[in-house]
């Protein structure tokens, strides 16, 4: 099954709608409730990502009987160094971003832990693409 | 579906007479429990989480809660009326609080025990199941009996974090049970009655989570039970016995929202309102909040003041309700002849407080096998797309989605959207079913 959902870029209070609606069918579907909450945490982390630091993007939910797989692209800056960036604690967030209560540098490292697989495709000035999986099995 | 798969039951009932299929209760269902078959509402069962939205919106006044007859009591020699301290609230501060239970006396009760008594008992419970559950971070309040289904039908992963153990009410039934018990009178000669501020607690009575008695008699709708006592206070009739004052401040806040809250350290989160508990648990299902500790939910706006079977503005109950702790905040100050009696509260008690296990009850899973499940929801989702996505409600359903869920459900018809096959005789027969004698046949 096929989802997908666009990102506006700055829109912090919309952000979370496409993990809302992916968690709805999931329950439908009955998946396991730890699965449910993996994805909804990586996919709710990438949107507000695509959000703060790019300039919005599209996302592309696919579900099947094994997995879910989520792509999450924008066009935005880049990131310059990812391995940075995946550490906790690291973030360039800007001083509006952590006035909505995001910028602890906690994303990336969050959907790193949640998921069962991660690509991250990043060109500077170009935009940045996340390819998440959760397997169900 | 099959009365034997019915595993809630309710004490929220549609008049058919008074009924006019108007779809307002449909619409504002936090649980999408309501449809619409031959042209009036039908609650379903399974669904329903007894929060009396819908009663609190019906214009015509055709939902209702079904109540014990008062009469009841006459069966029993010895009739305990068993009063939440939100009854109080309903009266002017002129009324005092003894001349209230007089008339309940002069009415028929022989004893008067108010509910919040056991407060102070069921906070010590509750830490030590905290502290026994070390792995469990937040504690949901089993308090509001709604909160309860409302996470079992939406938030099947947050049972877990359900405090199981019962409520004020059940302590407070066991404690005067015993107490009278005690005294030598026989059983089946005591009648204990609940004076209820809502259908949820109803059906906490009547239908327990846990199918454990609840050894209360019968359930009295407050509002009914206000205007008989409303009537005797104002032919006003001063032979009152003053009763000692048995609640303390903390138990007489404790039904408001906020008041339970209090009771624990770390100040906890107070949620209420229907809406606003939705949200939250929303975020509580998402870790998008961190609420370590006890959290007070509550469906009602500001607590049980705002129940549906109550009778005054939420608001101005409170304020009564705050002005009548401070004055036993003053009296026990005063070291006026104030008794705490707890001895009703034994380890006994405590033990028989264990709910021992709350099942989740998925609204959302479409089927067991996730095979089957996964191809009806990819139905669904091509069936919604044919749908005009106006929620209009004319199918019966509170929304597009919903219908769309209900056809792949087999509970309805695609012909029923007014948009699809319009003028088809198929589609007059499936809205004929959806409205009844409500449509003009047209083909005559
Ligand atoms: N989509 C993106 N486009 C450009 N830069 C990004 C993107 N996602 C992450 N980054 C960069 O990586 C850094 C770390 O991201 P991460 O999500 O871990 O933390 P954060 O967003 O800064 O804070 P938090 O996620 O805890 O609110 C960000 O500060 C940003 O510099
Ligand atoms: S908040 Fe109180 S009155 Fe309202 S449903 Fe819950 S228990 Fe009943
Ligand atoms: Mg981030």
């Amino acid at each position: 099954m096929h989802y997908t959902f666009t990102i506006e870029q700055g829109n912090f209070t919309d952000a979370g709608q496409a993990s809302s609606s992916v968690k709805r069918t999931l329950k439908q579907l009955g998946v396991d409730p730890a699965n449910i909450k993996r994805t909804v945490v990586a996919l709710f982390e990438a949107e507000i990502n695509a959000v703060a630091h790019a300039y919005g993007g599209t996302i592309d939910v696919d579900i099947d009987d094994g997995k879910i797989v989520m792509v999450v692209a924008d066009q935005g800056p880049g990131i310059p160094n990812i391995d940075l960036a995946m550490q906790e604690g690291w973030s360039t967030a800007s001083a509006k971003v952590r006035e909505m209560g995001y910028g602890a540098g906690m994303g990336l490292p969050n959907i790193k832990k949640n998921t069962d697989d991660l690509k991250i495709d990043t060109k500077i000035g170009v935009g940045t693409t996340l390819t998440m999986t959760v397997n169900l099995v | 579906m099959a009365p034997t798969d019915t595993y809630f039951r309710h004490s929220l009932k549609v008049n058919d007479y008074l009924c006019s299929g108007c779809t307002t209760c449909m619409r504002i269902c936090p649980t999408a429990a309501i449809r619409i078959r031959g042209g009036k509402a039908v609650i379903s069962d399974n669904k329903c989480v007894d929060c009396g939205e819908c009663l609190k919106s019906c214009p015509r006044k055709a939902i209702y809660i079904k109540q014990d007859d008062f009469n009841l009591i006459e069966n029993y020699g010895c009739r305990v009326a068993l009063v939440p301290a939100v009854f109080i609230g309903q009266f002017e501060e002129k009324y005092k609080t003894k001349d209230i239970y007089a008339c309940l006396k002069k009415l028929g009760f022989t004893h008067i025990y108010e509910v919040e008594h056991s407060v102070e008992f069921l906070v010590d419970l509750y830490k030590e199941y905290m502290a026994n559950h070390p792995e469990i971070r937040t504690f949901i309040s089993p308090y509001c009996p709604a909160v309860i289904r409302l996470v079992q039908v939406r938030y099947p992963s947050l049972v877990d974090n359900i405090i199981r153990l019962k409520s004020p009410l059940d302590v407070a039934a066991r404690a005067i049970l015993k107490k009278l018990l005690d005294q030598g009178i026989r059983r089946e000669a005591i009648g204990i009655f609940y004076v209820t501020p809502c259908a949820a607690k109803i059906a906490s009575v009547k239908y327990p989570v846990s199918n454990q008695d609840t050894h209360i008699a019968g359930v009295i709708n407050m509002d009914f039970l206000y205007n008989k006592v409303k009537l005797m206070l104002s032919n006003s009739d001063k032979d009152a016995e003053a009763i000692n004052h048995t609640l303390t401040p903390a138990d007489v806040l404790w039904p408001l929202s906020r008041g339970e809250a209090a009771n624990f350290p770390g100040s906890p989160y107070a949620v209420d309102g229907l809406q606003n508990v939705i949200q939250f648990l929303d975020r509580l299902e998402d870790d998008k909040v961190d609420a370590p500790g006890l959290v007070e939910l509550r469906v009602c706006e500001e607590g049980c003041v705002g129940g549906v079977l109550t009778t005054q503005n939420c608001f101005v109950a409170r304020k009564r309700m705050e002005n009548r702790a401070k004055l036993l905040a003053r009296l026990h100050h005063d070291q006026q002849e104030l008794t705490y009696d707890h001895t009703e509260f034994s380890e006994q008690i405590a033990e028989q407080m264990v709910i021992p296990e709350i099942k989740p009850r998925s609204l959302y899973q479409l089927d067991e096998n996730f095979g089957t499940a996964f191809k009806m929801a990819e139905q669904m989702k091509k069936i919604e797309k044919e749908l005009p996505g106006i929620n209009c409600s004319a199918c019966g359903a509170p929304s597009c989605a919903a219908l769309a869920e209900d056809i792949v459900r087999g509970d309805a018809d695609v012909n029923s959207c007014i948009f699809i096959n319009r003028h088809s005789e198929a589609s007059e027969a499936a809205i004929r079913r959806v409205w009844g004698d409500c449509v003009k046949s047209e083909t005559k």
